[in-house]
């Protein structure tokens, strides 16, 4: 008599089964003209000038703008974006940049283009952030931590109109980093026209919630916690774009640019395109928000999302076996470390804070964190930069040293600090909670009593840069290959302010020597201040180096030409998807 | 040589005696007793039972197998976690935690229940008709809600996730109290001995409170398997107790974090939150269909 | 009748206005500025931090304050979320449809398959399928919902990939909000793959929908049978076997009427079960719902939108319970009050 209850209770499966399978197939022709991207976590903003989180600016820089300048996602050069060419006069103070012809603004439900893109768009771009004067400087909080935390606007001299598509740049002193910085995910290049339309209707801080640019796809709708979903750019300059064009202009380049150090010489290679001379790209682009790693890797193997966002440590061997899931991996140019607030009595004594590295044991942290995945950081620069120094001095761990120095400094057994630990997932560290969860096992032994406090990721930063913070593990990606890149937005003066100073240390010293490194081309001469850098952060200690991460990204083996792109956020302009 | 007794037709179980006589013949019953008691000997003597700390780490054994699999090791019973502490420890741990925490809350509730349920049942007039309805309509609404906003304003924490589930669960006691103590009101040997004098507090406490007990019973292990899971999903929604506190629903949070890995750190203490609810919805079964046998024999 | 409907309305409105003083307090009880917790709002100067409280008749007595804000909820201005900066209650119009209709697919399946399984089993009881029903109901009502929705991720999403794990639709299309209700969105809406769009729906639908639905069928199973059992002990059933009546006659004629009154008010309970139950499945399958959008309202520390949000849900709970609780007392005007009996 129970088979009919069974039977029952099979036809219903039975059913759901049938109306799941049917979902199947043939809807390949429709989920073809989308890819679905699984990132981890809310953007701030969509202006990349805004926010230095990598979160923000894989929502928005190379897929709503574009900037003057690119980097090689293959070889890390300095490539032509919207503008076609560049000179640099022999001083190296004046930059003069010719801009590309014929490239439009999205045109949306909120803002329709009248003319093309020209050297205003470029001027406003960039006052907005280097003038304190510009109107819109002081729109959406008027502050713009990359910009600041390199002080960029201070070496400005003048950005001047030459003519409609000719801008010159002035410097005060020579920056050899000046062109890289142009090429990070920051610079981009938002429509002053579409500026000059807000602030007439009395809503400027649009701006920055309904983007418009000239990037690959525009904005179309965001909604917090779940989706931002963007349309293809049909008038997209790089569509129209043959791949004649692109080489001229580059050899263009090549004849005009003179002496500039290896990481910003012109291209090689004779298109920027990686997947050749056609560029294309798919109708709609959507980012789904999800932040656990576990449920986008599960969305990858559904074929929910297209590809994702920092595949866990621990997944990476599922998604290797997977024959439909490809892992792309690169050696990452960032570092995952542990900043101790040296503004607060008592990190700010040096030996205080060598003797909390010394109780820590970094290649233990690298097993369990990265799955040895990472390679073991011994100062900030990651062995892919060109001014690494291999024979660094190190921290050891040396629990009995550790006892000894906080007895020297007179903190009793018992002390109590707090370690934060940041609530998302980076490449830099993977698992920041479970990090603080070792370093705080380690403390114990050495008698220090660590708490480990975590806020949501906005939150969390803001707490942050007011300095409520002991001791805080976080990390740094790079935004362009230069050794400055690191070195001044983690640990210089003029970076306490603007938030990427975790350690709020300032040293004079420091500081002469990062600029003095800037003052010359010569890279030996450069490699050579770094090493005293080096030597000079070892024995200050304001942080502790953990790791260099490899960075993945997963992506299932419909998408063609999606790269990992070293110096900063995911590209999906000429990505397409053919199942 | 067999007895004989004269007496025998004589003896009268008590009415426990003739509970657990009808209790015992369900073999279900004494199933889910029995796994019950292992979980109560489990969250008594956790200390005793399991080979290591809770929450030592062991940095060279991570995400061991557990000992049935092929490269697991029969040192780690049900194998390791990504930080490299016993989960089989952690398990043991968890059911006091969990169970532990999920009795404490349903005797709170219960002692406010009941005072609040007699006082309400032994009111009259319109203040009791107004309390009794609001008291129902709060009554709807969910735990998670209650968690929720205490989280908001006290943080997070398994001492307030527990006062939530407390809150939520006062009302049903409240309920049944009052339901109960309005029907036997009105029987007579309440009457009697109101004639006799009896003041409400002694009616209460000599007369009703005695025919209440299995009413509470049945009610308690209701209360529990709510409160264990309510517990265990507000520790998995990062909402109750907090990592590394060995919590069955922070455990199993965790391991999520490492599910295609070691899918063993989401199986192992999600069957140990099934079988905890389990065995206590059975007895709490068997118990009801007993009393119920009893009854109306 | 009118008197019922009067009584019904009073404590409606009652509760309703509990409900709204519990909230208005909650913004004094979370941490934080209340000015900001009650209104969304973050003043960015002295100024207009004054002028907001003025406005809110922040510088008046409680009473004033707590009237000025129930004024505003019923006129619709609920405050603004303080992560997103939207107007709280468009969100809560988006989430709120989501949930219920998850939960009404829900509630359809413990009706139509829990309650006939319950009858089954009521009549056969203490039979083997009655043993079995009975076994089966009491396990799947005893899994933590929050594991079986994983089980149910894991053997139907990731082992067989027939049904996705996440959302309501792929989000490829492009539905607008219209009724809130997917599946009626879609087929009012004006896009090209409309059973492309249904068919996607539907298999999005399937798996929350039977993680919730399941516990709920069980539960609803166990009281039917429950109910059925005590139907079939009482007098009249005897009177009617005696009087020679067929087990079909004495069926449909006292038992399918009689054992389904004692189960409408404990639906009642069971609403507040599926809600909870629905709140915890929307995070595990990122369903766009009120749970989901609520317990990131926590992580997020929106005090606004948890104010709102707990007004809503608590709302949209003692409605129904208070709608059940009404449709009882009409059917059945012999019950004094309902009881809620043990599941």
């Amino acid at each position: 008599m129970s088979y009919g209850l069974v039977k029952r209770l099979s036809l219903y499966l039975c059913t759901a089964l049938v109306v799941a399978s049917c979902a199947k197939q043939n809807k390949q022709a429709f989920y073809n003209t989308g890819i679905i991207y699984c990132s981890e976590s809310n953007p701030v903003t969509f202006n990349p000038q805004l926010d230095t989180s990598s979160t923000t600016s894989d929502a928005s820089s190379h897929q709503l703008y574009d900037r003057l300048l690119d980097f090689d996602p293959e070889t890390g050069r300095i490539v032509p974006s919207l503008a076609s060419s560049w000179l640099v006069t022999n001083d190296g103070l004046t930059y003069a940049f010719q801009l590309r012809k014929d490239v439009w603004f999205h045109s949306t439900d909120y803002f329709t283009p009248t003319r093309n893109f020209n050297a205003d768009d470029v001027l406003f771009s960039i006052d907005r952030w280097r003038l304190t004067s510009h109107p819109y400087h002081y729109i959406s909080g008027g502050r713009y931590p990359y910009f600041e935390s390199i002080g960029l606007a201070q070496n400005i001299e003048s950005v001047e109109r030459v003519n409609g598509y000719r801008v010159e740049i002035t410097l005060k002193r020579r920056d050899s980093s000046f062109l890289a910085n142009l090429a990070t995910d920051f610079a981009v290049i938002l429509s002053e026209e579409y500026a000059s339309q807000l602030s007439q209707a009395g809503s400027p801080s649009k701006i920055d919630e309904l983007p418009v640019g000239t990037g690959p796809f525009k904005f179309e709708s965001y909604r917090k916690d779940h989706f931002i979903k963007y349309r293809r750019h049909e008038d997209y300059w790089r569509l129209s774009l043959s791949s004649e064009d692109s080489e001229n202009a580059s050899e263009q380049t090549n004849s005009e640019i003179s002496k500039e150090p290896e990481i910003a010489s012109p291209p090689a290679s004779s298109s920027f395109q990686s997947n050749g001379g056609e560029y294309s790209a798919v109708e709609q682009l959507i980012f789904d928000i999800t932040p656990r790693s576990s449920l986008r890797l599960a969305k990858l193997m559904t074929g929910e999302c297209d590809a994702t966002a920092f595949p866990a440590q621990t997944e990476l061997e599922v998604i290797r076996a997977k024959e439909d899931l490809i892992l792309a991996e690169k050696p990452g140019l960032n570092i995952g470390f542990w900043a101790f607030n040296t503004q607060r009595p008592p990190f700010n004594n040096p030996d205080v804070r060598r003797a909390l590295a010394a109780a820590i044991d970094k290649n233990t942290l690298l097993e369990a964190v990265y799955f040895d995945s990472a390679i073991r950081a011994k100062t900030l620069l990651p062995a892919a930069s060109w001014a690494f120094q291999n024979d660094a001095d190190d921290t050891a761990y040396n629990p009995v040293l550790a006892r000894k120095l906080l007895a020297d400094a007179g903190i009793e057994p018992g002390f109590s600090m707090t370690i934060w630990a940041m609530p998302v997932e980076r490449a830099y560290n993977p698992n920041a909670t479970k990090m603080a969860e070792l370093i705080q096992r380690y403390l114990r032994d050495v008698g220090v009593e660590a708490t480990i406090v975590s806020y949501d990721w906005a939150t969390f930063r803001r707490h942050l840069r007011e300095g409520l913070h002991d001791s805080v593990l976080i990390g740094w990606s790079a935004d362009n290959g230069d050794p400055d890149n690191f070195y001044r937005p983690l640990l210089s003066c003029g970076a306490i302010p603007s938030g990427t100073n975790r350690a709020m240390w300032c040293n004079p010293d420091y500081d002469k020597l990062i600029n003095d490194a800037l003052k010359t081309d010569d890279i030996e001469a450069r490699k050579a201040i770094y090493r005293q850098v080096n030597r000079l952060l070892y024995e200050r200690l304001p942080l502790v180096p953990i790791a260099h991460a490899y960075r993945y990204q997963a992506y299932r083996s419909e998408l063609e030409g999606l790269t990992i792109n070293p110096f900063g956020g995911v590209r999906f302009g000429g990505v397409e998807k053919t199942l | 040589m067999p007895q004989f007794s004269l007496y025998d037709e004589e003896f009268h179980p008590s009415p426990w005696q003739r509970t657990w006589a009808s209790f015992r013949a369900s073999h279900i019953s004494m199933l889910g007793l029995i796994m019950l008691a292992l979980f109560v000997v489990f969250a008594l003597f956790a200390p005793v039972i399991t080979p290591y700390d809770a929450l030592e780490q062991n940095i060279d054994g991570l995400l061991i197998p557990p000992s049935w699999m092929a490269n697991g090791s029969i040192s780690y019973l049900f194998g390791t976690d990504a930080l490299g502490r016993d989960l089989f420890t952690r398990i043991i741990y968890g059911c006091r935690v969990t169970l532990g925490s999920a009795f404490i809350t349903v005797v709170l509730a219960m002692l406010m229940g009941v005072s609040l349920g007699a006082f309400a049942g032994m009111l009259r007039g319109v203040r009791s008709s107004v309390a009794n309805h609001l008291l129902d309509a709060l009554m709807a609404i969910p735990t998670l809600l209650i968690a929720i906003i205490i989280v908001a304003i006290l943080g997070t924490g398994l001492v307030n996730s527990m006062w939530a589930i407390t809150l939520a669960l006062i009302p049903q006691f409240v309920h049944h109290t009052r339901s109960f103590v309005r029907a036997e009101m009105k029987k007579e040997y309440i009457i009697a001995s109101k004639l006799d004098g009896a003041s409400k507090w002694q009616l209460f406490v000599h007369s009703i409170l005695p025919n209440m007990t299995e009413m509470l019973v049945v009610q308690g292990t209701l209360a529990l398997s709510i409160a264990v899971i309510d517990i265990s999903a507000l520790g998995f929604l990062n909402l109750g107790a907090q990592s590394p506190l060995p919590e069955l629903g922070v455990i199993l949070a965790d391991g999520l974090d490492v599910t295609y890995l070691a899918p063993w750190n989401v199986a192992v203490p999600g069957m140990a939150i099934f079988f905890m609810v389990l065995s206590i919805n059975i007895v709490g079964d068997g118990l009801r269909s007993a009393l119920r046998k009893r009854v109306s024999h | 009748m009118t008197q019922i409907l009067v009584r019904y309305c009073t404590l409606f409105i009652l509760t309703l206005l509990v409900l709204a003083i519990i909230s208005f307090s909650l913004a004094y009880l979370f941490p934080g500025d209340v000015l900001e917790n009650l209104t969304g709002l973050v003043p960015q100067n002295e100024i207009q931090r004054a002028a907001l409280e003025k406005q809110f008749k922040l510088d008046q007595s409680y009473v004033h304050q707590f009237f000025y804000y129930v004024s505003n909820l019923l006129t619709g201005d609920w405050g603004y979320s303080f992560t997103s900066g939207l107007p709280l209650r468009d969100e809560v119009g988006i989430a709120m449809p989501a949930t219920i209709e998850l939960a009404t697919y829900a509630m359809l399946m413990a009706l139509f398959i829990g309650i006939p399984m319950g009858y089954y089993a009521g009549i056969r009881c203490y039979s083997t399928s009655d043993y079995l029903i009975n076994s089966a109901s009491i396990t799947i009502y005893s899994f933590p919902v929050f594991w079986f929705a994983l089980l149910l991720i894991l053997v139907f999403s990731l082992q067989m990939d027939v049904a996705p794990l996440s959302g309501r639709i792929s989000l490829l299309y492009n539905i607008e909000p219209v009724s809130g209700f997917i599946l009626l969105d879609i087929l009012f809406a004006d896009i090209e793959n409309k059973s492309l769009a249904l068919k996607d729906a539907l298999s999005h639908l399937a798996l929350p929908t039977f993680a919730i639905g399941a516990i709920a069928t069980a539960s609803m199973a166990r009281i039917t049978r429950r109910s059925v059992i005590d139907v079939r002990h009482r007098p009249y059933i005897a009177a009617a076997i005696s009087r020679g009546l067929s087990s079909w006659q004495i069926f449909f004629r006292h038992i399918l009427r009689n054992a389904l009154l004692p189960i409408l008010p404990l639906m009642a309970i069971q609403i507040t079960t599926l809600i909870t139950n629905a709140m915890i499945v929307e995070t595990l399958f990122s369903w766009p719902g009120i749970g989901n959008w609520l317990i990131q309202a926590i992580y997020q520390r929106d005090y606004p939108a948890l104010r709102i949000g707990m007004m809503a849900v608590s709302t949209l709970v003692i409605t129904l319970t208070i709608l059940v609780d009404l449709f009882n007392r009409v059917i059945d005007p012999s019950r004094e009050k309902y009881e809620r009996a043990a599941v």
